[in-house]
């Protein structure tokens, strides 16, 4: 695993120490989504949570704004315990659209500025300008309902960007644009954080944190597994990933094949073996040799930070966890 | 950040929304004046209205329906909250610098500022009407007075029971099924149709038990001519404002529920 050095207490964004938090369920079932977590971000950072659906990302999010309360642990965002006061401070993109259908883009900047405190004219120009900047200035009294679902991921981005929030947390916040839509987004998110905005994303997109994150947490079943930056994540590995479908592999076969020249970090979780490679083309015909066909399905592409992940985690980032 | 800025803004886009959503307002207002104009002539004319005073049925009619437009208003207003909910934008307004309650708060006084307006527009409007006469017994200015502080009490309890139902029911058909299931019949043995005294007694006890009874027993006071009422305008005040308040706070108590 590959950690960096913790940042001071004081240049931190956000800081969770021990933090677990279990969702009730009906029928009275306790379900954890987060397991002794900790973590810290530091100011300035662009952040990425990196897991697969329920590995307990956006729990950690709600719990970072106070929208829900921990079962144990600490958990400190701004210099300070989450609380009304200190939203005002941070803007939260949802992962799911948060709009009013029948509001128009002005009256939906509007009635945020109101709740975090703007008023009058400077909100009035504050619209204008934020708008402008996510390139709806045009459609200013339009009905949201009108928008297509870019437009309308701009106006949440908008929104979110509207009282110069501190730290901006992201939830998923691409899912569903297309390339340029989502290069647009965070074109304007990356304008945020050079003003001082800290951003944490959580995503099971590797692309996305490999690309925009300075700094990435692999999350879980609710625990840190790793931290670092991208590339140091990614030590390690070859140049190529094989993901193969065998069932039946011999223990022993893994061993020999972890010998063989040119290969990297192999793991083995039932049902898939996983290895990063210098070069596939010559890995995977010896491969098919000793194999014949007990391999059901094998999968070679460039490696990422999924590999990165499997390679600490021992699970795929599309295993589906507990919740949120 | 001003709780009392926040509630304004919430206050002001519901409001919005309303005179927006046409059909909402036109139904609100147009049912109890539709009722008013076919139920109070229908019944002036074609059945016996010497039970009330001077047979003239619409002019009855007139408080009945103003406190009809109350809980139509009440009920659609709470609804927004199931609208907010649905569409997201209520876990924004969470994620925000306040309270959940002065969220609540916020929608809770556009439910109330809506649902009087819309009773006071059914109360101009039925003024206007020439075939109905009402007799403000304590003068027009002070009638209205009353009958505005009436209409508030009225829409403070409405919209506090609503806020409570919807605390409770999940889905909005759920809710617009318990609010019409508890209001309708409510509003039938108020007084708002036919005179409280002469009942059979099980009835009269069950007006009796009935807030709605005491809300339009104070309309009728405000805008009618029959001295001092059912129940007299202190009872009225006493029940009306305890039961206002206690439901309204009531309604406030429940978090509106956190959805990710």
């Amino acid at each position: 695993m590959t950690t960096t050095a913790a940042p001071p207490a004081t240049d931190l964004a956000a800081q969770v120490q021990d933090l677990s938090f279990t969702y009730a369920m009906p029928g009275g079932e306790q379900r954890p989504a987060l397991d002794g977590l900790t973590l810290d971000v530091p100011s300035g950072a662009v952040f990425g949570l990196l897991g697969p659906n329920g590995s307990g990302k956006s729990t950690l999010l709600s719990l970072l704004v106070g929208l829900r309360q921990p079962s144990a642990g600490e958990v400190r965002v701004l210099g300070q315990p989450p609380s009304a006061a200190i939203r005002a401070r941070i803007g939260l993109l949802f992962q799911e659209t948060s709009l009013d259908p029948l509001m128009t883009l002005r009256e939906t900047l509007w009635l945020h500025g109101r709740l975090y405190g703007l008023a009058g004219h400077t909100l009035r120009t504050t619209i204008a300008q934020t708008l402008g900047s996510v390139g709806l200035a045009d459609r200013a009294d339009s009905l949201v309902s009108t928008l297509s679902g870019g437009m309308k991921r701009r106006l949440e981005l908008a929104r979110v960007l509207l009282p110069s929030p501190q730290l901006i947390l992201l939830d998923e916040p691409t899912t569903g644009l297309d390339p340029d839509a989502e290069a647009a987004l965070w074109a304007r998110l990356h304008e945020a954080n050079q003003t001082g905005a800290t951003i944490i994303l959580a995503t099971n997109n590797v692309h996305e944190a490999d690309k925009h994150c300075r700094q990435v947490a692999f999350i879980h079943r609710g625990r840190l597994a790793a931290q670092g930056t991208p590339a140091e994540l990614k030590a390690g590995l070859k140049r190529d990933a094989v993901w193969v479908e065998w069932p039946d592999l011999p223990p022993t076969l893994t061993d020999e094949i972890a010998a063989w020249e040119g290969v990297g970090k192999l793991t083995w979780a039932h049902p898939t073996l996983h290895v990063t490679v210098d070069a596939a083309s010559a890995f995977v015909p010896r491969l098919f040799q000793i194999a014949g066909d007990a391999i059901r399905a094998i999968r070679i592409r460039e490696s990422t930070l999924e590999d990165a992940y499997f390679d600490i985690v021992g699970a795929s980032l599309s295993d589906q966890g507990v919740d949120g | 950040m001003s709780a009392l800025a926040a509630c304004g803004a919430l206050l002001q886009r519901d409001v919005r929304a309303v005179l927006r959503s046409r059909s909402q307002l036109y139904s609100t207002i147009l049912l109890p004046l539709m009722l008013l104009a076919i139920l109070g002539t229908g019944v002036s004319q074609g059945l016996d209205p010497t039970l009330v005073r001077d047979g003239d049925y619409a002019t009855f009619l007139v408080p009945g329906m103003i406190a009809m437009a109350v809980l139509f208003s009440s009920t659609f207003s709470s609804a927004s909250y199931y609208r907010d909910r649905d569409s997201g934008l209520m876990r924004v307004m969470l994620a925000s610098p306040h309270s959940p309650r002065v969220i609540l708060l916020g929608k809770a006084l556009a439910g109330v500022s809506i649902g009087g307006l819309q009773a006071l527009a059914v109360l101009a409007v039925a003024a206007a009407i020439p075939a109905i006469d009402l007799e403000w017994q304590h003068g027009v200015i002070p009638g209205i007075a009353l009958a505005a502080i009436g209409i508030a009490l009225l829409a403070l309890l409405l919209n506090g029971f609503a806020q409570v139902v919807a605390s409770r029911i999940r889905t909005m058909q759920g809710f617009h099924l318990v609010m019409n299931l508890v209001l309708f019949p409510l509003l039938f043995f108020s007084g708002a149709f036919f005179p409280l005294e002469d009942l059979p007694a099980w009835l009269k006890v069950l007006a009796t038990a009935n807030p709605l009874s005491y809300g339009v027993d104070l309309l009728r006071i405000a805008v009618y001519d029959n001295g001092s009422g059912y129940f007299g305008l202190t009872l009225d005040f006493a029940v009306l404002t305890a039961l206002a308040f206690a439901l309204f706070a009531w309604g406030l108590r429940r978090h509106p529920g956190y959805h990710w």
